[in-house]
């Protein structure tokens, strides 16, 4: 029988379980999430920050328009590690099914429903007939009145969980044993933020810029936000979740 | 013309249909029979246009009946309502919609309480004490309204129903000549002959 | 005539201290034939929130199970309440989905909705029969007898209303707006929103 990679005969069709009760497929596609860059999220007590490296495999791409961590909604943002294309389009999934919620509730989806939204769509693809799984494992951070800021973590098999600090791709278990260390449960956004950058700088290949790192945050609004609703002018109410600015980054690394 | 009223009393409901089939101007049948079987315990008299009418009256005669065979026990009333309901608020948005009017009485046999439901051909449905379609409703509901109890012994529901019958034969301008009258209570369904 | 009055009835919802109140008639009849005075066209949404849906018959039911089953997913979905402003964007949204072949109905909210400082402020609504929204401050009508209600309501409400006396209030408007109406009237029900709970009052009214 010919065997490419450890699956045998079973690891050519995605939905035939392999007499393990394994569908090799999806731990391939773990393998493509281990090798993707490194990114990492962490819950403080007053936000969230999902950062991630941001690597070019030649200096003449550039990099100014290459995008990890992508806004869904104003109160949503996810980065991933593994496959781009696949993010890609994850990311204008998750866009449109944000918007379709807005436009039955007048409000953007809750960080759960999202991710839910997101996951039930990376299931779809490990039981559908000729297609692969998603090679990306994603951290989802966002804020919502119910549940407050939350962080998820996606695979490709479509489980997820709720995390207070996780890591994914290369260096994920070093970056986890790090972050165990380093955690407490009322750790502040500003020391989150330094913490994210410790973490990725474990293991960090080559010289850590605001060029090769992205960096989003989740800000928890204010009792005085809440109660001021929407912003004069806009109609709209703040965004809780933005990404930092070249200068911002570069700003946390000089400290 | 076409007249079907009905009336609950203590534990029972009393449906009366009248039994002519009109083409145009000519009587073609007077022996038609207007009121369905739909359950051990449930009845449905149904008016409207010709053809839909019987239709769609075989159509929920034998989904009830499927219903019944599937789980060994007969919809209740109220649900029947509500599915019969739906059935024609359904129809009434499709491409042809069937104008069907019902009676719906039943007895359910878990509350030990009769039903009677007015139900139109929009899928309107409510449930009441007495009801009537067709011309001869604007004689027998205010005719109901005056003598209708709720507490009355089968003897006195058949007296009031004979009131109605009798009132629209002599007001109605084009009467119908005989009504059949069905009854629904703990022992099932039968028909009534006056 | 138009198919809105085909039924008849009326609703009326309205804004007081702390409070609100939704009111209807109870009639339903066939143009100027009445056949029940006990139709019900007001249903509860969830412990602090009341829909009601004055028009067409067959649609106060079809939208009545239809709104029962879209809340019901989104409370198991969401694991939480649906907040009457979210609940307001439903509606809407249920209505436009039927822009070119709608539902007859009116829709009208009232509830208490929850402040992000933990408190609960008073909200009322209505839309359209295509779901175009109207947040209102004081009151909100429609039905058969919208005109006679605004009109009463105009002359009778007054800001800041007690639970009470809202009650007083929006009962006389909705009574006396119902005895000018040929296709309201028959009695009516009147329910009064307080943050802890619900006080629902059947009216008797000209019964003829």
């Amino acid at each position: 029988m010919a065997s490419i990679g450890g699956g045998g005969a079973y690891s050519y069709s995605l939905t035939v379980f392999s007499p393990s009760g394994k569908l090799v497929q999806i731990e391939h596609a773990l393998a493509a999430v281990s090798s993707g860059t490194t990114s990492l999220g962490i819950k403080a007590s007053n936000g969230i920050v999902i950062a991630t490296e941001r690597k070019s495999s030649s200096i003449l791409i550039d990099d100014s328009v290459v995008e990890k961590v992508a806004v869904i909604c104003p109160n949503i943002g996810i980065v991933y590690s593994g496959m781009g294309p696949d993010f890609r389009v994850l990311v204008t999934r998750a866009r449109k099914s944000a918007q379709a919620y807005w436009k039955i509730h007048g409000d953007y989806p809750p960080t759960k429903i999202l991710t839910q939204e997101i996951a039930n769509i990376m299931q779809q693809a490990t039981h559908s007939g000729g297609v692969r799984p998603y090679g990306v494992s994603l951290l989802v951070a966002g804020w919502d009145f119910n549940r407050g800021p939350t962080l998820y973590q996606v695979d490709p098999s479509g489980s997820f969980w709720a995390w207070k600090a996780s890591a994914i791709g290369k260096n994920m278990v070093n970056a986890k044993t790090f972050l165990e260390k380093r955690y407490n449960d009322d750790i502040s956004l500003e020391d989150a933020i330094h913490t994210a950058l410790l973490t990725l700088k474990e293991g960090f290949e080559g010289q850590m810029t605001e060029k090769t790192i992205e960096i989003g945050v989740i800000t928890v609004p204010t009792q005085e936000e809440l109660e001021a609703g929407k912003i004069e002018g806009t109609g709209r109410f703040k965004p809780t979740f933005r990404k930092l600015t070249e200068e911002e980054i570069r700003d946390y690394l000089a400290l | 013309m076409e007249t079907a009223f009905a009336l609950t009393g203590k534990g029972y409901v009393l449906l009366a249909a009248d039994t002519t089939a009109v083409h145009s101007i000519i009587k073609v049948k007077t022996d038609v029979d207007k009121i369905k079987e739909l359950s051990p315990c449930l009845l449905m008299a149904y008016s409207g246009e010709p053809g839909d009418t019987v239709q769609f009256a075989e159509y929920i005669e034998r989904n009830i009946r499927l219903y019944h065979i599937r789980n060994n026990f007969p919809l209740r009333p109220p649900s029947a309502a509500s599915w019969i309901r739906r059935s024609l608020a359904d129809s009434l948005r499709s491409r042809k919609p069937y104008s069907v009017n019902l009676l719906l009485g039943g007895y359910d046999t878990s509350t030990y309480m009769p039903h009677l439901y007015w139900m139109d051909y929009f899928g309107t449905l409510a449930e009441v004490p007495f009801a009537a379609h067709g011309y001869g409703s604007y004689f027998t509901l205010s005719l109901l309204d005056k003598y209708h109890d709720p507490e009355a012994t089968v003897e006195e529901g058949i007296a009031t129903l004979k009131r109605c019958i009798d009132e629209v034969s002599k007001r109605l301008v084009v009467s119908p000549a005989r009504f059949k009258v069905k009854i629904v209570d703990k022992d099932g369904v039968r028909e009534i002959e006056l | 005539m138009s198919i809105m009055q085909h039924n008849g009835g009326s609703v009326i919802a309205m804004v007081g201290k702390d409070c609100v109140a939704i009111a209807s008639d109870l009639r339903l009849g066939v143009q100027s034939l009445s056949i029940t005075s006990d139709f019900e066209k007001i249903f509860p949404v969830t412990d602090r929130l009341f829909v009601g849906l004055p028009g067409l018959a067959t649609d106060v039911t079809t939208l009545r199970e239809q709104f029962r089953y879209r809340v019901n997913m989104y409370t198991i979905k969401e694991e939480r309440e649906i907040e009457p402003q979210t609940f307001a964007q439903l509606v809407s949204s249920t209505l436009y989905e039927r822009r070119f072949g709608p539902y007859f109905i009116e829709p009208v909210m009232a509830g208490m909705q929850k402040t992000p400082a933990g408190g609960y402020a008073p909200f009322i609504a209505a839309t359209d029969l295509i779901g175009c929204l109207n947040f209102a401050k004081d009151f909100v009508v429609a039905g058969t007898a919208s005109e006679k209600l605004f009109g009463v309501a105009e002359g009778l409400w007054e800001p800041d209303l007690e639970a009470e006396d809202l009650f007083e209030t929006i009962s006389q408007t909705l009574l006396n707006a119902l005895d000018r109406d040929a296709f309201s009237g028959w009695g009516a029900v009147v329910h009064v929103i307080t943050k802890d709970k619900v006080i629902t009052r059947k009216l008797k009214g000209r019964m003829d």
